[in-house]
């Protein structure tokens, strides 16, 4: 087996990023400044994404089978594990989306799609697992989140002689590699590579198709009090701008920052975005000041479409265009 | 003016009485002290007047009717209380401390008051320290400002709980000729006090209690007696009149050398 | 005696107009004291109006509210308890209050229950408080030290229940929590403004009449007594109207501390020693401080905001090194 990069997906990751910048160019009479920071992280994106990707070890006579992870450490990929923690939405989901649900025998507790995904059990938190409680499960693969609050589990677990692979998932790109990375984790590459690149497809679709209607500015607050909006750092930023929107808060680096009312008043989107599946949930009085509140202009998308960056993200660059450009047909 | 009759008080949770069967007037235009050895109840029945204690038996009258029946505030403006302690966790001037008297009578800041203050400030000698707040006062001051502060109260009777334990003579001295005044002026002024041998010279009636009961009652001469102290304080003593001023006096003897 | 000049107070007054005034025209933009006319004339743009009616004037209306009720409620607890180191969220106001605000938010309750439940929660904690002394100190009830001590223990309590259900709860919630827990004006509506005001006005009126009373409780409980004070109704009564007042303003602006604290301090320290005059002292004073510090928290940090009790947190290291030096 080998284990290069597949073909068609580097001709397609070379063929996109000139397409995304051609669009962006396209936009920049419009907002030029915010469209050049805006493209900051989307190219970090892409870049992490190439940079980390899955590679055999040298051109050795023995190709030992390894993939590299966000913690920079070589980790094997053979015996094919069975037994699988994932503390993480986003891999957990994934694993199911790759038909080897059946071999998770741990989750963390945030993990809650799909449905399915309920009926393993819950080992510990997606940040600071309990660590006793994630051996107990008896893994011989962890799959963790690449913060440095997980750090210390990593090590824990390392130790212990368990495989554990640490995933940054972040960004669309981040997602894509998750997937394939995945795929030869289990031993099923072919099946990593369908997801990232079903996604990618879909995502493709819904940039041509929003690349020449008109973009109106976007705030998307995910909280009233304190009021945080996703701000330049986030997929559901990049999930915009697929979208056919111009997220006001995309110069941000943070993905979340938290915003006063104020600023948002200023900024005077077109259209402000609300992920909560609930349209009951009433609006704190204070953002009746911002114009897009008051007259209405106000979308609403499913918050579980969007909550992490995974298997839906197509299904969710759809939603948004969709509610974004009502009178456009996106396929 | 005020009266004890029969008194008993009871401390919860102990065995036996602090004050078990005690009954004496304190009558105006005189000092009427109160003294005994420590533990033998003579603050608890401060207190007792107070109301902070209550009566396990017999009762106390002002004006013979029953302290119970007045109110919080009815009684402060017959009755001036100098307690033993007093906090100052604030700094406030002398003018401003000596005013607090008027609570009882409602008045601050009217004519009355006003005048009420002048007047009590001046008796008490503490006009020299009106601008100066009381945490910059000498003890000896802090005290004459306190009585001050009750003698703006403008009562019939004036309790005060051993005004003079941490005072040097000559302080002493000026607290109780205060007093002398004060109670010749009309007032009825009880005092509790260790010090027997200054409340001799000034009081014109000591109370002397042991163990919660009345060991003797009389003019001073009556009870500065050395059989009587002895068996109360529990110590040897002789007392001795001075042969120049003719003041009695209690000298306890040394038991070791 | 110290002689109150006749200008002190209106320049006082005078003072928290004008920051009023710099609070509601400074901010992430400026609005000039010509479009503040506007706005009052009736005639200015429609983002100015919205601006200033809808996001700047509650807010800083309802600072000065909970700045007042704050300077209140902590002269009448440093006066009543003797200690010039007291604070109006003494027994166990702040940690009831986040109790119960944390617990509306867990029962994922809408969000214009949590003020509800943190006043509820504050409310149960003085409760307790007061149990607890009453039941447990030899002392009597109404002792300063004892109230201190059960309101440290239901503090306690308190923090613990917070901090185990924080523990099991998604990260969004825990920020959420911890948003309200610092402490902000940001969502001040006219309608939170009449509550709290309404609210603050009887209190703080209650505050003066009892003025005279907590002047004689500080001299002690013994000679208060002498001056015809029934010390162990009026402690509790002080006690209960200060703590309420604060539990209220948790309710409206999570907890904002060391306002309490520093105002009667700074009252104290101008010279005043009447309690009704260290009360309304503190009241004014104790509104521009936290109008100023809203005014710091929206503009320190663009385009976000700072919590108001990270701002007044920051006033506490001057404050406490003071008190250290006068130790000396």
């Amino acid at each position: 087996m080998s284990f290069r990069p597949d073909e068609a997906a580097s001709r397609r990751r070379r063929v996109n990023a000139p397409r995304v910048r051609a669009a962006r160019a396209a936009r920049a009479a419009r907002a030029a400044a915010a469209l050049l920071v805006a493209a900051t992280p989307m190219l970090a994106g892409c870049g992490k994404g190439s940079s980390s990707a899955v590679r055999s070890a040298d051109t050795g006579a023995s190709a030992r089978l390894t993939v590299r992870d966000d913690f920079g450490n070589e980790v094997a990929l053979a015996p094919v594990p069975r037994r699988i923690v994932s503390l993480n939405p986003t891999t957990t989901e994934l694993l199911f989306a790759l038909r080897a649900g059946n071999r998770l025998v741990g989750r963390s507790r945030w993990d809650e799609w799909p449905a399915a995904a309920k009926g393993v059990p819950a080992v510990g938190d997606a940040i600071r697992p309990a660590v006793e409680q994630v051996l107990a499960a008896r893994p011989d693969l962890v799959l963790l989140y690449a913060s440095p609050d997980n750090r210390a589990a990593y090590d824990r677990i390392r130790g212990a002689g368990i495989r554990v692979v640490a995933l940054r998932i972040d960004h669309i790109a981040q997602f894509e590699r998750a997937a394939r990375i995945l795929g030869r984790s289990i031993g099923d590459p072919a099946s990593g590579d369908s997801v990232a690149d079903s996604v990618a497809t879909t995502l493709d679709r819904v940039r041509r198709a929003t690349r020449a209607l008109a973009h109106p500015t976007v705030v998307w607050p995910v909280s009233d009090s304190p009021p945080i909006v996703i701000g330049g750092g986030s997929y559901m930023s990049e999930l915009l701008d697929i979208a056919g929107a111009v997220n006001l808060y995309a110069g941000t680096r943070a993905p979340s920052p938290v915003v006063s009312v104020e600023d948002v008043v200023i900024r005077d989107p077109d259209v402000v975005i609300r992920g909560g599946g609930d349209p009951s949930r009433t609006w704190s009085r204070t953002w009746s000041a911002v114009p897009a509140v008051r007259d209405g202009h106000v979308v609403q998308v499913s918050a579980d479409l969007v909550s992490r960056p995974s298997v839906q993200l197509g299904a969710a660059a759809v939603a948004l265009a969709r509610a974004l450009h009502p009178d456009a047909t996106i396929p | 003016m005020i009266a004890f009759e029969s008194v008993r008080i009871a401390y919860p949770g102990q065995v036996g009485r602090a004050i078990d069967g005690v009954s004496f007037q304190v009558e105006r235009g005189m000092i009427t002290a109160v003294a005994g050895p420590n533990g033998s109840g003579k603050s608890t029945l401060v207190r007792a007047l107070l109301r902070r204690v209550p009566l396990a038996g017999g009762r106390i009258t002002i004006d013979e009717s029953p302290v119970d029946a007045l109110g919080a505030r009815a009684l402060a403006r017959r009755v001036a209380f100098v307690t033993q302690r007093e906090e100052t966790a604030f700094a406030r001037t002398v003018g401003d401390y000596v005013a607090l008297a008027r609570y009882p009578h409602g008045d601050a800041g009217t004519d009355a008051a006003r005048r009420a203050v002048e007047a009590a400030v001046v008796r008490a000698g503490v006009e020299p320290f009106l601008a100066r707040t009381i945490d910059t006062l000498s003890g000896g001051e802090w005290q004459r400002v306190r009585i001050a502060r009750a003698l703006a109260q403008e009562g019939d009777a004036l309790v005060l709980d051993e005004p003079t334990s941490f005072l040097d003579v000559a302080h002493e001295m000026l607290v109780f000729e205060l007093l002398a005044q004060i109670a010749a002026s009309g007032v009825a002024v009880l005092l509790v006090s260790h010090q027997l041998n200054l409340v001799a010279r000034f009081a014109s009636r000591i109370v002397l209690l042991h163990r919660g009961r009345i060991a003797v009652d009389g003019a001073p001469d009556v009870v500065m007696r050395g059989e009587v102290l002895e068996r109360v304080y529990e110590w040897p003593l002789v007392v001795s009149r001075d042969p120049a001023v003719g003041a009695l006096a209690l000298v306890p003897l040394r038991r070791h050398h | 005696m110290i002689a109150h000049r006749g200008w002190h107070w209106p320049a006082a007054l005078a003072g928290l107009v004008v920051v009023a005034i710099l609070g509601v025209a400074l901010g992430a933009v400026s609005i000039s004291l010509h479009d503040l006319a506007a706005v009052v004339r009736g005639d200015a743009p429609a983002s100015v109006r919205e601006i200033v009616l809808t996001l700047r004037a509650p807010r800083v209306v309802l600072a000065a509210l909970v700045g007042a009720a704050l300077g209140a409620s902590g002269s009448t607890m440093q006066a009543t308890l003797r200690n010039p180191l007291a604070e109006p969220y003494l027994l166990g106001v702040s940690g009831g209050a986040a109790v119960g605000a944390v617990g509306a938010m867990l029962l994922r309750l809408p969000a214009a229950s949590w003020p509800i439940g943190a006043f509820v929660g504050a409310a149960v904690a003085v409760a307790l408080a007061l149990g607890v002394a009453r039941g447990t100190s030899m002392l009597r009830a109404a002792d300063p030290r004892t109230l201190l001590m059960a309101g440290v223990v239901v503090g306690a309590l308190a923090n613990a229940v917070v901090m185990i259900a924080l523990a099991n709860v998604p990260p969004e919630t825990v920020r959420g929590a911890l948003w309200w827990m610092m402490g902000s004006v940001g969502d001040a509506t006219w309608t939170s403004v009449a509550w709290l005001g309404a609210y603050a006005l009887i209190a703080i009126i209650a505050l003066l009449t009892q003025a005279p009373t907590i002047d004689a409780l500080t001299l002690g409980d013994e000679a208060a007594a002498g001056l015809g004070v029934r010390v162990e109704r009026a402690t509790a009564q002080a006690f209960l109207t200060a703590a309420l007042l604060a539990a209220a303003t948790v309710a409206a602006a999570g907890l904002v501390g060391f306002v309490g604290l520093i105002v009667p301090y700074l009252a104290r320290g101008a010279g005043l020693s009447r309690q009704r005059e260290i009360l309304l002292a503190s009241v004014i004073v104790g509104a521009m401080l936290v109008i100023a510090a809203d005014l710091v928290a929206r503009i320190a940090t663009p385009p976000s905001e700072l919590p108001l009790g990270a701002v007044t947190a920051v006033l506490g290291v001057p404050f406490f090194l003071v008190q250290l030096r006068r130790l000396r």
